[in-house]
This record gives C-alpha cells, sequence and structure tokens, in this order.
C-alpha cells in the first residue's frame, strides 16, 4: 500500500515529533536516570578504589555489542520514520522489526550478562558498585522491554496500513521513546563500563 | 523521492558516526586507559553522541527549538556533575 507523498512529507508542524505528552515522559525520565548517574558519580567518589576494581570484572565486548546493537536500532527507527512519511508503511513496519530484533540482541546480551554475576553469586548487597551497576542496568533493561513493546504495536499498527504520510503520530511518539532509550545508554555505558 | 534519499542519506551518516564514535571508547578501555584523560575522553564521546541522537535521530535540530534546548541542557548538566565527581576523585 502507498500513499501520495505530497506536501504531507514535509515536517507537519512546528513542535518535537509524536505526541506532547510523550515528551513531558522523556523530560521525567530523563530526569530520574540523571539523578542515577550522578548519585553514582558522586557515590564512586568515596570507593574509588573499590568501583575502578570492580568495574573491571564487567564484561566491556557485551557493553559495546549493546550499545551498537541500540544505536543500529534507534538508526532502523529513524529509517521506519522517514518510509512513513514516504507513504511506504509496509516498509515501515519492516525496518520497526528490524529495530525490535536489535532490541532483542540487547535483551539476549543483558540477561546473558546478568546471569554470570548471578551465577557468580553477585547481588544488589554484594558491595555499592554492584548495588548501583545492577540497579541501573535493570531499570535501564525494564526500559528496553517497554519500548520493544510500544515498537511492536506501532509495527503490527503499521503493518495493517494505519498509518498515513499525514497522520503518524503513533510512529514518531514510539521512536521518540526507543531513542531516549538509546540516548540514556550512551552515558551509562562509558560511565559504568569505562570510565576510572 | 529526493527528501526520502536525502533523510536515508543523513541518518546512515550519523549512524556511521556513532559507530565510529563507540568503538573509539571501547578501544579506549580494552587498552586499559585510566585517569582523567580517559573520563574527558569518554565523557566528552558520549556527550557527543547523544547531541547527535538528539539532533538527528529525535530531530530536535529544526521546529523544536525549546525541546532541543532543553534536552542539551540536560546533557550539559549531566555532564558537568559526572565530571566534577571525577575530577573531584581524581585530586
Amino acid at each position: 500500500m502507498t500513499y501520495p507523498t505530497d506536501a504531507a512529507v514535509q515536517v507537519r508542524s512546528a513542535g518535537p515529533p509524536g505526541d506532547l505528552a510523550i515528551w513531558f515522559f522523556i523530560l521525567a525520565e530523563l530526569a530520574v536516570f540523571g539523578a542515577f548517574f550522578a548519585t553514582y558519580a558522586f557515590t564512586r567518589l568515596n570507593h574509588v578504589e573499590l568501583f575502578n576494581t570492580y568495574q573491571q570484572h564487567l564484561d566491556t565486548r557485551a557493553g559495546l555489542i549493546n550499545t551498537l546493537a541500540l544505536i543500529t536500532s534507534s538508526y532502523f527507527v529513524v529509517r521506519a520514520v522517514v518510509a512513513v512519511r514516504c507513504g511506504r508503511p509496509l516498509q515501515c513496519a519492516r525496518w520497526l522489526w528490524a529495530a525490535i530484533a536489535m532490541g532483542g540482541v540487547f535483551v539476549v546480551v543483558k540477561l546473558f550478562e546478568f546471569s554470570v554475576h548471578i551465577s557468580a553469586g553477585v547481588t544488589l548487597s554484594t558491595n555499592t558498585f554492584y548495588m548501583f551497576y545492577l540497579s541501573l542496568t535493570f531499570f535501564h533493561f525494564m526500559h528496553v522491554l517497554l519500548g520493544m513493546v510500544i515498537l511492536s504495536v506501532v509495527a503490527l499498527k503499521a503493518g495493517r496500513g494505519d498509518y498515513t504520510p499525514a497522520e503518524h503520530t503513533g510512529v514518531e511518539t514510539g521512536a521518540s521513546y526507543w531513542h531516549m532509550v538509546d540516548l540514556v545508554w550512551l552515558i551509562l555505558f562509558p560511565l559504568v563500563y569505562v570510565m576510572r | 523521492m529526493n527528501m526520502e534519499k536525502t533523510a536515508s542519506a543523513a541518518a546512515t551518516r550519523t549512524w556511521l558516526v556513532l559507530v565510529a564514535l563507540t568503538l573509539t571508547t571501547f578501544t579506549f578501555g580494552v587498552l586499559g586507559y585510566e585517569g582523567m584523560g580517559l573520563v574527558a575522553a569518554a565523557l566528552l564521546i558520549a556527550l557527543v553522541k547523544a547531541q547527535l541522537v538528539v539532533d538527528h535521530f529525535m530531530r530536535l535540530r529544526r521546529g523544536a527549538p525549546l525541546w532541543r534546548m532543553l534536552l542539551t541542557g540536560y546533557l550539559f548538566t549531566v555532564g558537568a556533575l559526572i565530571a566534577i565527581a571525577f575530577a573531584v576523585a581524581g585530586l
């Protein structure tokens, strides 16, 4: 199914893409993650040796794979938005499923990381570093799962042809949320896995 | 079609830059770099990547100056807090 690609492919209106409400939600989410990041950094002040030691127990390769997965997933979502704005809802749905698959890569790698830590007896109470590492990454992990659910709903609707170049707020809204999940990880990865 | 090609090519360029910057940060970690030089480089790269996502993936660069300012301000604030904490820890 295709639609005329006329002026509708232009930027629809001033303001952020998608439903305005999602942007207030994004701001709230960013504020929570920002507080988490700052608390991690300032708590580290009193435990520098501990943080530096246990940070080296993390699998940086897993962090790399997950970063590449989320970046690529975000890129696929951008392509989905471009497709729907150009009147190609089925192509939009395919890009979204590809983005969800990359989210799946993130989930599998993260679950593998969690299982390694759990089998080694690591818990939230093992030490302050692991308390932050586990809670921060699990909190973000839950956001990835929610984002995948949102993208799946949008992909199903796009596949049914529910979106047009003139009206595709749902795609833009889901995309904005997913980019927020990506953006948070771009700070989390170097902060927790690399910086010491 | 031109709009589609232009938008897709711009997104692809942004993605490639993000991948290259990610590999740079990873290389720092693998090489075992430590200290303020690493912290400054890794943090700066992270903030540049995040701003690229805000500008080109979230598409706030055009048409949403207030929201771009809010997110850029957020990145600046979080980046400054992290930088201060790591700088004090390194003293």
